[in-house]
């Protein structure tokens, strides 16, 4: 089994008070596949990661990593120190 | 006032008030439509009625080969020429049957598992491909023994149609029943908005 592709879709979605249905048909996916990806379940192709990100308007990198995510307060913090 | 309690019950039914906890909350004072109001509606996401937990599916996958296979068996202990043979075919259609109804009218797998491209994301395409290249492999494997064993072993016509309805069971069900078997568990509702 390939290891699992963290993603901050839930966070972002919640950020913009989406649904999941609404985010689905945003993107032309099945409203479970937004589920799955949320969850884990499910690593979404590059096409669809593309797609993913620009959505929400983020660098690839942003919504997805293949190492577990810092939590989005302390990167902020971080950033704005060292600013 | 008729009126207004049927309205107050249809509204209790309708977000899922427990009785009890509406009673106590009366009985504190709280103004019955402050409860309802506190209390959302809960809406039944239909994707949990759509494909159902993992569970559940493959109980009825367990069901639909295991009654094939109860049936085979009692018909070897019934012996070839008993009469109650004849009810079995019958039994094994009806049991595919509700299989096949289960899984297209509950779970709609059926109709993902045969839909185009066009229909369904990348997703379903995977897995609706994966089920079907798992379904060939099978099938091809257990057609080629079931042929094995009735040029061999099978001698009696019953044998040979309990082994036929084996193998048309499979050839019809084969790819839902791999979705089916293999689909994770539906996500978690949503929680509503508040």
């Amino acid at each position: 089994m390939p290891p699992s592709i963290r993603n901050r879709i839930a966070v972002l979605r919640a950020e913009r008070g989406l649904s999941r249905q609404q985010l689905a048909d945003a993107l032309d996916i099945n409203v479970q596949t937004v589920g799955y990806l949320e969850r884990g379940d499910y690593n979404p192709s590059l096409e669809l990661a593309f797609r993913i990100s620009e959505h929400f308007g983020l660098p690839l990198e942003a919504v997805f990593s293949r190492q577990p995510f810092a939590p989005m307060s302390s990167q902020l913090y971080r950033k704005e120190e060292s600013a | 006032m008729t009126d207004d309690l049927k309205n107050l019950a249809g509204e209790i039914r309708r977000r899922n008030i427990p009785p009890r906890y509406f009673a106590a909350q009366l009985k504190r004072g709280v103004p019955a439509q402050d409860i309802i109001a506190a209390w959302p509606v809960q809406p039944r996401p239909p994707h949990m009625d759509r494909i159902g937990s993992r569970r559940w599916r493959r109980r009825l996958v367990i069901a639909t080969y295991g009654g094939w296979l109860l049936v085979a068996l009692l018909s070897k202990l019934l012996g070839a020429g008993d009469q109650r043979f004849l009810i079995f075919p019958p039994v094994l259609l009806a049991n595919a049957l509700a299989a096949f109804i289960l899984l297209s009218r509950r779970t709609f797998l059926n109709r993902e598992v045969l839909a185009g491209d066009s229909g369904l994301d990348e997703r379903l395409v995977q897995n609706r491909n994966r089920a079907f290249r798992l379904a060939f492999q099978v099938f091809v494997l257990v057609a080629l023994a079931a042929w094995a064993v009735s040029v061999t072993l099978v001698h009696q016509p019953s044998d040979a149609l309990l082994i036929y309805l084996g193998v048309a069971l499979l050839g019809t069900t084969l790819p839902t029943v791999i979705w089916a078997w293999r689909e994770p568990d539906p996500p978690e509702p949503e929680q509503p908005a508040t």
